[in-house]
Formats: structure tokens, C-alpha cells, sequence
């Protein structure tokens, strides 16, 4: 058979029992090539073995052929456009991937909706924007990688099955807040502007580098601190729960990311500037959202347990996290080889109390939040 | 000081390599609620500081669907932790208390809650991706900790 045309000689050759048997015959791929499994069972790290287990610098070839297999030279051409290792990969990709499967929940079965309580109206009303804020945001975390997948090159399945755990996820994670939303009577609150400049500037990435830091290491650490909050400020057990699930799956794609990014620069020093870049402009509509009262009150509201309190109290709990946010935001940049401690774009106010380094004109970063909004 | 049942191990016996076993024991014999939780990697020290300059360490090894105790730490860079939950003796009797009598973390007394703001509990690495562990298997560590607000988790 050739280029897909239908061969009814061979038909008829093997309804007699005369069979072609070359994919048996000749077949190139290895043989006799035993993956053992583990303790936990049999993992990706476990069939990484011999030849199935190399992954090329560059991709040879542009088809969906299993890497290791035998593949003919008439396989078509699936176009894809990053067909470099480094482009996608990262050395903890196997282990994320097995630990998202096993580490799967269900925003149905798992969260105890049945222990829900009344909550006072105002708590009602803050924890329903902030789950309706965490419900906007987390798609995009689906939108991109979906965005990006078909075109990474199928040799580096592994990138692509970790990418796949992810968008599950964050499907969870939409879904998971909708219903907190809804299920304690408030239903969804405002939607935000600033949040989905942020969600459209990764969207619109020109590159998957790009929208990877803009995402996986700015965002998703981002939302991992906000995770980190929530579960403390969580108004029951219910919250304190979808909190702590949610944050497990948000640290397996941060440190994809971060480590993508390491990976990607140990490769290719030169590159550090474009991230730089791609990240002040991240910094900048972050800072925004810091002073964004739909996201910022909910948060204060919550810590202090009634809106009298907060008035009281005003941003406590709220520049904790920020602290948070901004150091471990930091840690993860040095970590990837991309040290922004001199040159994060937050407002000097906004970086008080963390490491970051602030210039002498009163600002760390060279464009003030109020230019962006 | 609550104490669960006359002859169990209470808050009081806190910190101790039996105390450590006994928590591992109760994850022992529950393996499907760790199962369900799924794998974990991750080598975390406790560390119970008691006097300024005094502190001791006791291990936790999660591996796959396994916890073990590694026992009293006396070679930290031998144990190789990824990460280090730090906090004053007090922190962490008032933590346990607090699950002892909740049947489980109530809203401040999480570990992560009492870490966030880093007092009075602290999680250090040397390495960023240690700690961000901390954070991929917060449920497991929960899990674990608030089993000795099961009645029957600390009898021997």
C-alpha cells in the first residue's frame, strides 16, 4: 500500500492467510528492550530506557510517530513549529506528569459541599469575587498551552502529556470556583479588566517562550501565593479544602516553568533579554492588580472575618501576601538563572518589606502602575 | 495540654522519634487515604527550635505512596532534606493541641496558614524547588499531621 491508496490485491492475498508480515520482519525500532516498573508502578522514567529513552536536541523529523518507533518515509509532515528540545523542555517533566495523574481530584466529589455554611452576607460577597477573580484567571492556563501544543513536536511527547495534566487542571480549578460561587448563594461577582490584560498578553504571545514565563513562572506563582492566602483565610473547611487542592496542581505547573526556563536559558544564554522583557511587561499589569479594590478587598475582608474589621485593619493581611508573592516570585527567577532582584517593575510601595532592589528615583520598576491602567 | 487516650502518646511527648513513628504507623495503616492522595517525593525535616542556638530536627520521607520517619536528624546534609518547616517548640504544641481538640487544623492552624507569613512557622530550602514541594503535596502533610486528631492515632 502506498500514500494511503487501497491495495485490494493484498486484500485478497491475506483473506487467504498470506499475510505481508514486514512490520514484523523488518521492523527497526528496538527489540528486547524490558522498562521494569517501579515501586509506584510503571512510570515514564521507567520506559525512558535505551533508545526509547532519547530525547533529540532537535527534532529529526515532524510526524506523530512514537520517538523510538520505525517510521517510514512517506508519514506526513505535521508542520510543527518547535522542533527544538529546549523549547519545551525540562528535566522534572516526567516525574510532574506522573505525579499530576496520581495526584488528580474532583472538584464533585472531593470538596465537602454538603458542610458549606451560611456565611455572614459581606464574607458571602468576598469570597464569591474572589473565587469569581480565580475562575476568570484560571483558563488561560488551559488556553495557552491548548494554544500551543499541537505545534510542539511529537518527540517530545513528555512535554506534551505534562501540558495535558495542566489544562485538566486548570479546568478543575475554573470549575472548582464556579461552583464555590454558586453554591453558597452569592453567585459570580465582577469580572476584571486588568486581569484580562494580563490573560490576553499571554494569549497573544508571539512565542511559546514568551507565554510560558509570562504564565507558568509570573502568573502561576502568582496564583500559587493567592492559593497560599486563600487557604488561610478560607471561611470553612469547604474553602480551606479547594484551597489546598488547587495550590498542589498550581506548585506541579510552577515548577514546570521555572525549570523550563532554566533549561531553556542553560541552553541559550543569549536569550535571557527577551525573557527580561517579557516579564516587565508582566510586572507591569501585576502591579496593576495590586491595586485593584475587586481583588485587593475581598482578600482584606476575608483575612480580618467582617468588612468593619477590615476598615479597621485596612491591607494587612493583603501586603503579606504581596511580600509573599514578590519573594518567592524572586527565588523562582534566581532559581531559572534569571535573577530580576535589581529589576522587577513593581512601584517602590509595593516592594517594601521584600528583597527586590529599589532605585534611587522611588521606584523599582521604570513605569508607574497608574500608566498602565 | 489535652491527651488523647490514657495509655497514647499525647502532645506532651512531642517531640520524640516515637511520636514520629506513631504518626507513620497511623499513615501505615491507612494506605487507600494515602493512595488516594497520590505519589510524593519529598525528604522534609521538622525542625523544634527550644532555646536560642538549640534546635533538634526529625526527618519525614515521602516516596511514592510510602511515608517513613527518618528518626532524630543529627547529619542534616546527610539526610539531604528538600525542604525545613521551622518553629519554636510552642508553635508546634499549640498546632498539635489545636488538631487534637478540632479532630483536625482548624482555619489558623494549618501548616500552611502558619507558615505563610513565616511566623511563627517558616519553611526554608536551599533550593526554591524544595520548598515549592511543600506546597505539591500540602494535602498529604495535612493529612498526616491531623491524623492525631483521630481517636485512635496515637495509641500505641
Amino acid at each position: 500500500m502506498v500514500n494511503g491508496s487501497v491495495d485490494l490485491d493484498y486484500y485478497e492475498r491475506a483473506k487467504g492467510g498470506k499475510f505481508d508480515l514486514d512490520w514484523m520482519r523488518s521492523v527497526r525500532s528496538e527489540w528486547g528492550i524490558r522498562a521494569k516498573p517501579s515501586k509506584t508502578g510503571l512510570t515514564l522514567r521507567d520506559i525512558a530506557v535505551s533508545s526509547y529513552g532519547m530525547v533529540p536536541d532537535h527534532a529529526p523529523r515532524r510526524t506523530m510517530a512514537p520517538r523510538g518507533c520505525d517510521v517510514r518515509d512517506d508519514v506526513p509532515d505535521m508542520g510543527y513549529t518547535l522542533n527544538d528540545k529546549a523549547e519545551v523542555w525540562s528535566d522534572n517533566l516526567m516525574e510532574l506528569y506522573e505525579e499530576a495523574v496520581s495526584r488528580q481530584w474532583s472538584a464533585t466529589r472531593d470538596i465537602p459541599w454538603s458542610e458549606l455554611p451560611e456565611l455572614d452576607p459581606d464574607l458571602e460577597h468576598a469570597m464569591c469575587q474572589f473565587a469569581t477573580f480565580l475562575s476568570e484567571v484560571e483558563m488561560v492556563a488551559s488556553d495557552f498551552p491548548a494554544k500551543w501544543l499541537w505545534r510542539i513536536n511529537h518527540d517530545f511527547v513528555e512535554a506534551k502529556m505534562f501540558l495535558c495534566t495542566q489544562i485538566m487542571d486548570e479546568a478543575r480549578h475554573t470549575e472548582v470556583f464556579r461552583k464555590r460561587a454558586l453554591a453558597g448563594g452569592g453567585g459570580l461577582g465582577q469580572a476584571s479588566p486588568v486581569a484580562e490584560r494580563f490573560l490576553k498578553l499571554v494569549l497573544d504571545a508571539q512565542s511559546y517562550d514568551e507565554g510560558s514565563a509570562l504564565m507558568h513562572l509570573l502568573a502561576e506563582g502568582l496564583v500559587l501565593s493567592v492559593f497560599r492566602a486563600g487557604e488561610l483565610l478560607a471561611p470553612s473547611p469547604v474553602e480551606k479544602r479547594i484551597f489546598r487542592l488547587c495550590m498542589q496542581d498550581e506548585a506541579r505547573h510552577v515548577a514546570y516553568g521555572t525549570m523550563h526556563l532554566r533549561y531553556r536559558l542553560e541552553e541559550d544564554p543569549s536569550l535571557a533579554e527577551d525573557f527580561h522583557a517579557y516579564l516587565d511587561q508582566g510586572e507591569d499589569i501585576i502591579a496593576v492588580l495590586f491595586t485593584t479594590p475587586a481583588i485587593v478587598e475581598p482578600a482584606a475582608i476575608l483575612a480580618a472575618g467582617s468588612l468593619k474589621a477590615a476598615e479597621e485593619t485596612g491591607l494587612v493581611a493583603s501586603d503579606i501576601v504581596r511580600t509573599r508573592v514578590v519573594e518567592e516570585y524572586l527565588d523562582r527567577c534566581d532559581r531559572a538563572g534569571l535573577p530580576r532582584r535589581e529589576r522587577m517593575r513593581l512601584p517602590a510601595a509595593m516592594l517594601a518589606g521584600t528583597s527586590a532592589g529599589v532605585s534611587e528615583d522611588g521606584g523599582a520598576g521604570s513605569i508607574a502602575a497608574s500608566q498602565v491602567v | 495540654m489535652s491527651t488523647l487516650q490514657a495509655d497514647a502518646l499525647s502532645v506532651d511527648d512531642f517531640p520524640s522519634e516515637a511520636w514520629f513513628a506513631r504518626i507513620v504507623a497511623d499513615a501505615k495503616d491507612r494506605p487507600e487515604v494515602y493512595r488516594s492522595l497520590g505519589v510524593a517525593s519529598f525528604r522534609l525535616v521538622i525542625e523544634i527550635t527550644e532555646a536560642p542556638g538549640h534546635a533538634r530536627r526529625f526527618g519525614l520521607v515521602l516516596d511514592g505512596y510510602d511515608i517513613d520517619s527518618a528518626g532524630e536528624i543529627v547529619d542534616l546534609p546527610a539526610f539531604a532534606p528538600d525542604a525545613t518547616i521551622t518553629a519554636p517548640l510552642e508553635a508546634w504544641k499549640e498546632m498539635l493541641a489545636n488538631i487534637e481538640d478540632n479532630g483536625g487544623a482548624d482555619r489558623l492552624h494549618s501548616l500552611n496558614a502558619l507558615t505563610l507569613a513565616e511566623v511563627p512557622m517558616r519553611v526554608t530550602a536551599a533550593d526554591p524547588m524544595g520548598r515549592d514541594r511543600f506546597f505539591r503535596y500540602v494535602e498529604t502533610l495535612q493529612t498526616l499531621f491531623d491524623s492525631i486528631g483521630r481517636p485512635s492515632a496515637l495509641s500505641p
